[in-house]
């Protein structure tokens, strides 16, 4: 058997050492991971790229419609703030007490024999009430049945227009002095008269006629 | 030595950890970070563009739909808005009352403001509430009455609250008569 002599034993083992050498296995790892991380950064600046492409073409379309759009929410703004202004003012309008029927009623009423000297009327805050004060005079053979029989129609008269109406004597007085009436003297009676009622009219009487039984 | 580091080769071991560890944190932190970040920062953009696409074709619809509704309120509106003439109300509402009164034949009236508060009504923010003293020292009730029907015809926003009707001295044909009423005028 012939003998194998290695001369190179030496340079072949520091050869071997240096190709397991860590620390060129670690930067060759560490090269592959930069690389890796590099592709990985590039992939990510793509898509970033893309979306910015695609936030612009967005941008774009909404600076055509832009204009149009605001100006008609402004307009939409204007108009929802008239409604409902229209609405508050309409509410005004319609829930303020009218006096000059009142008041025409209250002509109706007053009979020759009788007269009014004062007339003090207030609205409550909410429209929901009118509180009236009238003071005045009334003629006759029975000056009490006179300043009676004006409560009675001014009653009847007001409940046709409005709900809740009270009609009451605040006072009613005797008075010595006579006046002359049409040639006669009569007596006289002092009144005040207090009225409450509600502004809202009353409900319409049902149109509908009730049906009669077939016989 | 075989199978076993050298001391200088740990400390480049070591050296070369950190190293990675101080690439892997500028990398994530310096350059993913400010990538990742823009992104979202687009894609929300984005979103909310998109969302203001869509709801502008709805927008613009209700607004033409809105201007067909609203023509009635829109006219109403301005006749109202007619009734206040530009200036202060004290220099324009008692002459005008005045002209009413003296058409009527109703002389020496005089129209005073008591005060003015505005609307608790956020639709109110542009008007104010007048209140007024009028006097009427010599009118019949006939005449008294007309001109009351005028005044609440003409005025739609003006509301009498209180009124005082007492015969005028030794006359009993005439009464003196005292108002107090709010009207809605623009500030």
């Amino acid at each position: 058997m012939a003998l194998h002599l290695n001369l190179l034993h030496e340079e072949i083992a520091e050869q071997r050492q240096r190709q397991r050498d860590p620390l060129k296995i670690g930067s060759m790892a560490l090269g592959g991971i930069g690389a890796l991380m590099l592709l990985f950064y590039v992939f990510k600046a793509y898509q970033m790229i893309e979306i910015k492409s695609r936030l612009g073409s967005v941008q774009r379309d909404w600076a055509k419609v832009e204009p149009t759009v605001t100006a008609a929410q402004k307009r939409s703004a204007e108009l929802t703030a008239i409604i409902g202004t229209t609405k508050v003012l309409d509410t005004i309008v319609e829930g303020r007490f009218l006096w000059a029927p009142l008041l025409q009623t209250l002509s109706r009423c007053v009979a020759p024999n009788a007269q009014l000297t004062s007339i003090t009327g207030t609205v409550a805050d909410d429209n929901k009430a009118v509180t009236l004060t009238m003071e005045g005079m009334a003629a006759g053979r029975e000056p009490r049945a006179a300043a009676e029989e004006l409560r009675q129609l001014l009653s009847e008269q007001l409940a046709q227009s409005y709900t809740e109406v009270k009609v009451e004597f605040n006072s009613l007085e005797d008075l010595d002095t006579l006046v002359n009436v049409a040639g006669a003297n009569m007596a006289m009676a002092r009144y005040v008269i207090g009225v409450t009622l509600n502004p809202a009219p009353p409900a319409a009487p049902n149109s509908t006629a009730p049906r009669l039984p077939k016989k | 030595m075989k199978g076993s580091l050298k001391k200088d080769q740990v400390q480049k071991l070591v050296l070369s950890g950190i190293g990675f560890v101080v690439l892997l944190y500028v990398y994530f932190s310096f350059f993913l970070g400010p990538l990742n970040k823009g992104r979202a920062t687009a894609e929300a953009s984005m979103a909310d563009l998109q969302r203001k696409l869509a709801s502008s074709k709805s927008e613009m619809s209700k607004a033409v739909s809105l201007d067909g509704q609203a023509k009635t309120a829109t006219a109403r509106f301005a006749a109202l808005k007619a009734l206040s003439p530009e200036g202060a109300p004290i220099a324009w509402f008692p002459p005008r009352l005045k002209i009413l009164f003296a058409n009527e034949h109703i002389d020496k009236a005089t129209v005073r403001l008591d005060g003015s508060t505005p609307y608790k009504e956020p639709e109110m923010a542009d008007w104010n509430k007048f209140s007024w003293v009028i006097e009427l020292p010599q009118t019949d009730f006939a005449t008294l009455g007309k001109v009351l029907a005028q005044l609440e015809n003409n005025e739609p926003l003006l509301g009498i609250s209180r009124l005082n009707i007492r015969v005028s001295g030794d006359d009993p044909q005439f009464q003196q008569v005292n108002l107090s009423a709010n009207s809605t005028l623009l500030k």
